[in-house]
């Protein structure tokens, strides 16, 4: 019985070989997108949700107020808050701070040196709140000491090969000794927080000197673990203060976020984080899912009037309704499996690409089935109402209608409808990459205000800022090397801030404004062309330059300064003078605006050295090479291009772009696709009309003219629908961003072109294909 | 006005071929009322639609007043065919979405007959065919013969040199029968050619010549003694 059921419906694929082709393929197509995007969503939102405690796990963040009401929002918390918060509070029940290592440390043992730069720095809860596997070493005292050092598998490998490594010794910086007390499991991908190794927190003290008892120094990650059952608003209003009451004069309140929402909800209210990418792509997902089921939904129920006059066969030789509607049942819902079962191995295929797309390390996890089968769902009900329509309609009407051959044109009506909403849907879609592109073009092409080409950076180690001058001196003579600085931050990203900083004129109760604080070597303004507006820049020809200032014009206009050369500024207990203000440039992500900077020289502070060369950088690297390691032999020697980091900064958005345009395509295509079929189909039961038309002299461009009417009226329609939408979805999107492009008529009118093109090229196609036959052809298709 | 050479038409369907058409070698004069006849599956249609280039013929030559016509292409075709020839079918081919007027008025469309030009051609046809008050009407609403009068209306509109007609009464009873067969009596008076494929001796007997077809081949043609 089964067997005679395949067998038919196999051979009813084969007879429709276009139509059963254009109805897998579409509707397999879209569900492979849709999983695609579906399993990233999935693994995005997996992120840090591997820790068995993390319902209870928080961060700690700040929200500092500033004079201007603006409020700036870090995760950066005072050295002595955890530990002080679970003394204090009875709800918490552990806590620990949280540092990267600062820049790049020597790491050696017996053998061999290597260079490091992600490690952290906890204290000993965190091995309680985080859910890590210890492979070897004493899981409940993972970091006994002050001298413990815990490393990963992947670390061990490097460090010890398959030597057992506990208690063996890593020296840092060579005067700092540790011995390996626990070997983890590498982080997983989907962690936030990714190391080889871990420090004991004290290690920031004795390696930096930093002091771990300062309330008013914000750089530490806080990550708290709360008792079950605590009522999280009430906590809250407990912590919120907790700054002030400790530091009268502070700006500084505190909050709290969810350590699993960490990787996509951004604490500072910035409508563009992750998470809304991440909803935007789960609504495409969906609308592709729904475009490819509307497509089968409209070629199916089409096709099955076709098949009216086998229903009245049926029947009149004494088929029953309910047998019948058990048949089309059956056949729309295994047909729709086919398509299921096509689009996994289309996933299978496509995950290779994909996961190199969003780099993301990406499976199809068949023990993780609710995904799978919840599109199994969707696929199913998609083939449940393609068959049903049919299925109903056709098995309880009258064979003798259908077999004098009279057509039923409501179901038109219906799918008519349903090629608006798909063209509606492929309009927006097409006007929304337009400018999402445009968007993120016109930010990697916008003049940043300073020169980001043909500049490599080096990082330098810690204790190596006293090489730096000879080092200097030597890269400078190399031929193609232009301009040599350094600085504490490149101007890609300017992170170090205070708010301690006094004028002339600053009134006594106004509130503290946040200045960027940037220190720089001679040659730094020039070497990245910033423009002086007025005053100088630093010159070594004018003698001591220390305790001078160079301000940006957002500095000088809060100061109120028109004329300010010379005018003295406070910052913490030192008078710098201020010798010149430069035009504002962007020192952050373009989605801010800028901010108020002061710049000034300190040789202790730097950490990178810039280098401008003179174009076609690798020779030149080379010999910098070169340089580097007849100096510096046991340091190794790397570097990076600034502009390939000015790229990486929109990079998420970057990626997530060109993830939106392939995936607007492929709806496009099924779109055109579904487009094709329904207009062969009706082109088709037009075909003895068409016949008619041609035996009284009716020639190509009569036929074209006549079917590019019926159909440019719906994609007139569908244009009129989806350019508002779209325009009023991207004015939204822009609306997140300081500097952004205005959406131009021409998207509309591009969008509106493509899609008359697709219909033009389908209705181009059936109307020459009915040209050229001879027309007794068409007079006799049935 | 037309001749034939050796005319071959074979049709090939799942591995089966089936000779139409076998040497069929004919020549109508202009002015003629020709009757095609033979047992049902000889090839009378297919000859008919050859002779009206809707279809191509395997092999052989048919010239159309003495030019050779089976190389057209579907545009030249097309042109030939309004120009010159009108269509009668056995079940008539009426666009059913389309009134009895707008059937009768789609050869001029193609055309391109001023509107006002149009009007008063239709007006006039559909008037001579006896069916002007049927011309809002769509064709399922008609009786079988007056579908077949709008469809001779719309051969006629016009006014091409030849008619072919495919079976113009096999669908009609007797009385419509003969309405229809005096409108093609009527025409071929006034000058149109007309080649009519049929199975009723008594409309054969308007003809002036009878060709017997049988099994793709002339058997006989008659010349019949005009009265
Ligand atoms: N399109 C076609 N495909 C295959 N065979 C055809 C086709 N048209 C006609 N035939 C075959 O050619 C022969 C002649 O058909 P036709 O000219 O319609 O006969 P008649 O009009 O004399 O009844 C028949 O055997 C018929 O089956
Ligand atoms: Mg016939």
């Amino acid at each position: 019985m089964f067997k005679i059921f395949l067998n038919t419906v196999f051979r009813k694929l084969y007879l429709q070989k276009g139509y059963s082709l254009i109805n897998i393929l579409g509707l397999a197509t879209g569900i492979t997108c849709s999983l695609l995007i579906l399993l990233w969503v999935e693994y995005e939102l997996s992120f840090d949700s591997f820790h068995q405690n993390k319902s209870q796990i928080y961060s700690v963040y700040e929200n500092q107020t500033y004079a201007d009401g603006e409020t700036f929002t870090v995760y950066a918390t005072p050295a002595p808050l955890a530990a002080n918060l679970k003394e204090n509070i009875d709800e918490i029940d552990k806590a620990t701070r949280i540092s990267r290592t600062w820049g790049k440390l020597m790491l050696s043992t017996e053998g061999s040196t290597f260079v490091e730069n992600s490690g952290l720095c906890v204290d000993p809860d965190f091995f309680k709140i985080f859910s890590f596997p210890v492979l070897l070493g004493n899981p409940n005292l993972v970091m006994p000491d002050e001298r413990s050092i815990v490393i990963t598998e992947k670390m061990s490998k490097r460090y010890f090969g398959e030597d057992n490594p506990l208690g063996k010794t890593i020296s840092i910086n060579t005067n700092l000794k540790y011995h390996v007390s626990a070997v983890l499991k590498d982080s997983p991908k989907n962690s936030s927080l990714y190391f080889d190794f871990l420090l004991p927190f004290n290690f920031i003290k004795e390696n930096w000197g930093f002091n771990l008892n300062n309330w008013d120094s914000h750089a530490f990650l806080t990550i708290i673990q709360i008792k079950n059952n605590t009522y999280i608003p009430s906590l809250e209003t407990k912590i919120k203060p907790y700054i002030k009451q400790n530091l009268k004069q502070s700006n500084t309140d505190l909050a709290l976020q969810k350590f699993s929402d960490y990787h996509l909800h951004s604490i500072n209210g910035n409508k563009l984080s992750p998470i809304l990418y991440i909803r935007i792509f789960t609504l495409v997902a969906f609308i592709i899912l729904l475009i490819a089921c509307f497509n089968y939904m409209n070629l199916s129920t089409a096709r099955s009037e076709r098949r009216a006059r086998e229903v009245a066969v049926r029947k009149v030789v004494g088929a029953h309704k309910r047998g019948l509607f058990a048949l089309f049942m059956a056949e729309s819902i295994f047909i729709s499996l086919l398509a299921f079962g096509l689009a996994i191995v289309l996933v299978e295929l496509l995950l290779p690409f994909f996961k190199e797309l969003t780099q993301r390390d990406l499976t199809l996890k068949l023990s993780n089935p609710t995904l799978l089968l919840s599109f199994a769902a969707i696929v199913l009900f998609t083939g449940f109402v393609s068959g049903s329509y049919p299925a109903l309609y056709l098995s309880s009407f009258k064979p003798i209608r259908i077999l004098k051959g009279k057509l039923y044109r409501d179901s038109h009506l219906f799918r008519k409808l349903m090629v608006i909403i798909q063209f509606i849907i492929s309009v927006a879609l097409i006007i929304c990459s337009s400018v999402i592109y445009r968007q993120l073009d016109f930010l990697q092409d916008k003049d940043v205000g300073y020169q980001k080409d043909n500049i490599i950076y080096i990082e330098m180690l810690d204790n190596f800022q006293k090489h730096y001058p000879k080092l200097k001196e030597n890269l400078i003579k190399i031929p193609g090397v232009l301009k040599v600085t350094a600085a504490n931050q490149m101007p890609i990203n300017f992170t170090n801030s205070t708010s301690d900083i006094s004028w002339k004129g600053k009134s006594k109760d106004a509130k503290d404004v946040l200045f960027q604080l940037s220190f720089v070597d001679y040659d730094f303004i020039e070497t990245f062309e910033m423009e002086v507006l007025q005053g100088r820049a630093f010159s070594s020809k004018q003698g001591a330059d220390s305790l001078k200032l160079v301000i940006n014009e957002a500095a000088a206009s809060v100061m109120n300064m028109k004329y300010t050369i010379g005018e003295k500024v406070k910052i913490w207990d030192y008078e710098g003078e201020v010798i010149g203000i430069v035009k504002n440039f962007n020192f952050n992500s373009l989605q801010v605006g800028v901010k108020p900077l002061l710049m000034l020289m300190s040789s202790d502070e730097f950490k990178y050295i810039a280098i401008k060369t003179s174009g076609d950088e690798q020779p030149i690297i080379n010999k910098i090479r070169e340089t580097w390691s007849k100096s510096f032999p046991k340091i190794p020697f790397s570097y990076r291009l600034l502009k390939d980091d000015f790229s990486y900064l929109y990079k998420a958005e970057s990626r997530m772009s060109l993830v939106f345009i392939s995936f607007t395509l492929i709806a496009i295509i099924i779109s055109a696709l579904g487009l094709f079929g329904l207009s062969s189909y009706i082109i088709e039961q037009k075909y003895k009309e068409m016949g008619i038309r041609k035996v009284f002299g009716a020639e190509f461009q009569n036929l074209l003219r006549s079917f590019l009417y019926r159909f440019l009226k719906w994609i007139l329609l569908a244009n009129l629908i989806a350019w508002p939408i779209a325009y009023f979805l991207m004015q939204w999107w822009l609306a997140g961003f300081a500097y952004r492009i205005h959406i131009s008529w021409m998207e509309f009118l591009g969008a509106g072109l493509l899609s008359i093109l697709i219909a033009f090229i389908t209705v181009f196609y059936q109307s020459y294909k009915i040209s050229t036959i001879a027309p007794i052809k068409a007079i006799r298709y049935e | 006005m037309i001749k034939t050479n050796n005319l071959m038409k074979k049709f090939r369907t799942n591995e089966v071929e089936t000779t139409a058409l076998n040497n069929v070698n004919l020549e109508i004069n202009e002015g003629e009322f020709v009757a095609i006849m033979g047992p049902s599956g000889c090839g009378k249609s297919t000859l008919l639609n050859i002779l009206g280039l809707l279809d191509n013929p395997s092999s052989g030559e048919l010239f159309f007043y003495n030019e050779r016509v089976d190389g057209y292409n579907e545009r030249q075709r097309t042109n030939l065919r309004k120009e010159n020839i009108g269509f009668v079918f056995q079940s008539f081919n009426l666009i059913e979405e389309l009134t009895i007027y707008e059937n009768v008025e789609l050869p001029l469309l193609y055309m391109k007959v001023s509107s006002s030009e149009r009007k008063r051609r239709v007006n006039e046809t559909l008037d001579r065919m006896k069916i002007m008050h049927r011309a809002k009407h769509f064709p399922q609403q008609l009786s079988g013969g007056q579908q077949q009068r709008a469809a001779i209306a719309r051969a006629v509109i016009t006014n091409p040199k030849l008619i072919l007609a495919d079976e113009p009464t096999g669908n009609l009873d007797s009385t419509n029968g003969e309405e229809v067969m005096n409108l093609l009596t009527q025409l071929n008076e006034t000058g149109t050619t007309i080649v009519m494929v049929t199975h009723s001796p008594s409309d054969a007997d308007r003809s002036h010549r009878i060709i017997q077809l049988f099994d793709g081949h002339i058997v006989t043609e008659n010349m019949r003694q005009k009265l």
